[in-house]
């Protein structure tokens, strides 16, 4: 499990311990009894919390190994225990699971990778480099976090035909990559991590004689390091988990 | 920031020169992206508008006369099955973004105090928010069928007779029946989501300071009246980033729905959302002209929502 822990430049959370103000105000003594019990009871209803979320997942993986008849049963260990169902959803599916997986595994890949480079550059330019219209341009940016993506549906559906980009395979995972190829998130999320950096290493390396492009790709990327990652994670989980896109444009049998 | 003009002193031309340098370096590094944008997300509602106001089929404006105007708009507003679907989703918002809200808060009030394993807690609470929502709803059917577990979890807790006293007989299928498929959405939305909103709470718990708590204490205020009177006023900004977040995402409502009721929003269009009522006329019947105008008005809905959580919760969080 990859919890978006490394995304500190968007949510400053880590799911590390933190001593908290709240903590100093609730632990005051009370009554050494009291207090235990009421501790006590605490706990008891978190992990009974911590459970409600677990159990459901636990209870398909159980499931998983059972016989259809045994299936509805409500008990934890199967009986038989059976490889019935795995070997379906390996061989019965057609396309097989594994090439479903592959089409999700290539296309979340691709979109990562272009989020990533995309983000990068135009989050640098957005973030030092000077250029007329670069506030106008960057409004335009955070403004398209308004539009619904089903809003889109139609327009982009119609320019994608234009393009040729649908119900053909492959160029249909085209479809999909291009429409998810740079979010406006990863670009403000690696545009707010550059403004971090101090403006020394930039000058000094333009006194060592580099150029922008020299300067942002060996100075200004490598700091940049835990932004892309953070935005590596959120857009491979993103993509991965995605439905509606893929759902538009791979409209065809073998999607 | 305009370009320096065509004639400088020799002192400052090397400056010019860098300058505009450093602008075409900024051009190429936006240009990708722009174009991207300008085309799949700006375009697109300009172009969205214009389809609206025709017969559009998947290949362009179809039959012999296809320029509708507003009757497209008009068909939508006159077309009970769209009301139906607009009724639905004010009903999901209005219960699931308070509930989902509050939960999040919750969790995210005890998993910010000292208490021992708290990052097995927090990452537990999250823990439904990374399954996609293509499994977990899968998952949810399974659970939620006339024989799924938690018709089995009633029947082993001996609780069937206070449910029959509802109406609900042991075999009931919660997302089969129009009654209760919609409450059953919420709550697996509020059971996936709330981890979400915990994450953005804490978020927005660990930005006040510390000082504030230590006046409450020596004021001796209680760890109730210090919630209440203390941290909940103070999340403001954060109220208002989790509500216009959720707001946005509850109109959108699509993926549980189709998963469970299947584009017709069974049973018995009690699952029809607006982005299902779109998804139908456009994937379903053709209908690209009417499907466009559908989502013109989405996006007026959504827009209009966020301007009025804006107006009623004021400022936009400054992180």
């Amino acid at each position: 499990m990859t919890a978006p822990a490394p995304a500190s430049a968007a949510t400053p959370v880590s799911l590390a311990p933190q001593a908290s103000g709240t903590a100093a105000v609730a632990s005051q003594p009370v009554g050494d009894r009291g207090a235990r019990t009421r501790r006590i009871l605490a706990y008891v209803l978190l992990i009974g919390y911590a459970l409600l979320m677990f159990v459901p997942f636990l209870w398909t993986v159980v499931t998983s190994f059972k016989t259809s008849p045994d299936a509805v049963r409500l008990t934890f260990i199967p009986d038989p225990i059976t490889l019935e169902g795995w070997n379906a959803a390996f061989n019965g599916l057609s396309p097989g699971l594994i090439q479903l997986f592959f089409n999700s595994a290539l296309i979340a890949a691709v979109v990562t990778v272009t989020n990533v480079l995309l983000g990068a550059m135009a989050g640098y330019a957005f973030a030092r480099l000077r250029f007329p219209g670069r506030e106008l341009l960057f409004i335009l940016v955070l403004a398209t976090l308004m539009i619904p993506d089903q809003m889109r549906l139609v327009p982009v559906y119609q320019v994608l035909v234009f393009l040729g980009l649908v119900n053909d395979n492959p160029t249909n995972y085209l479809g999909v990559v291009v429409v998810l190829a740079i979010s406006a998130s990863s670009i403000f999320l690696i545009r707010q991590y550059f403004l971090t950096i101090p403006r020394d290493l930039e000058e000094a390396a333009k006194i060592d004689g580099a150029g922008f492009f020299t300067t942002f790709w060996r100075v200004m990327l490598p700091l940049a390091t835990p932004a892309l990652a953070a935005v590596a994670i959120l857009q491979f989980q993103g993509t991965w988990n995605g439905f509606f896109w893929p759902l538009i444009v791979l409209q065809t049998p073998d999607h | 920031m305009a370009a320096p003009a065509a004639s400088v002193p020799a002192s400052r031309r090397t400056l010019g020169r860098d300058r505009r340098q450093e602008a075409l370096a900024g051009y190429g590094l936006v240009a990708v992206p722009m174009l991207l944008f300008l085309v799949f997300q700006i375009g697109s509602i300009f172009f969205a508008i214009y389809i609206s106001l025709w017969k559009w089929g998947p290949l362009g404006p179809t039959g012999l006369n296809p320029f509708r105007g507003i009757r497209n708009y008009q068909t939508i507003l006159s077309d009970p099955i769209f009301w139906k679907a607009i009724t639905n989703i004010l009903y999901y918002a209005v219960i699931w973004v308070p509930l989902t809200m509050a939960i999040g808060l919750f969790l995210a009030v005890i998993v910010n105090q000292k208490i021992r394993g708290q990052t097995f807690f927090r990452a537990s609470f999250y823990f439904p928010a990374i399954a996609s929502s293509a499994a977990i709803t899968t998952l949810f059917i399974f659970i939620m069928g006339p024989e799924g577990l938690f018709n089995g979890v009633r029947q082993a807790l001996g609780v069937n007779p206070i449910f029959s006293l509802f109406g609900f007989p042991s075999n009931y299928n919660w997302l089969g029946e129009s009654r209760t498929a919609m409450n059953s959405i919420i709550i697996l939305n509020a059971w996936t989501t709330s981890g979400t909103f915990m994450l953005f709470y804490l978020a927005s718990l660990q930005s006040i300071s510390h000082e504030v708590y230590e006046a409450a204490a020596i004021d001796g205020a209680n760890a109730w009246q210090t919630f209440w009177r203390v941290t909940f006023p103070l999340l403001r900004p954060g109220h208002y980033f989790v509500a216009t977040v959720a707001v946005i995402g509850a109109l959108q409502l699509f993926d549980q729905a189709i998963f469970v009721g299947g584009s017709g929003g069974e049973p018995n269009n009690a699952l029809t959302t607006p982005v299902l009522f779109l998804y139908r006329a456009a994937i379903s019947d053709f209908n690209f002209g009417y499907a466009a105008a559908v989502g013109v008005i989405l996006l007026v809905l959504i827009m209009a929502a966020t301007l009025i959580q804006r107006r009623l919760f004021g400022q936009a969080p400054s992180w």
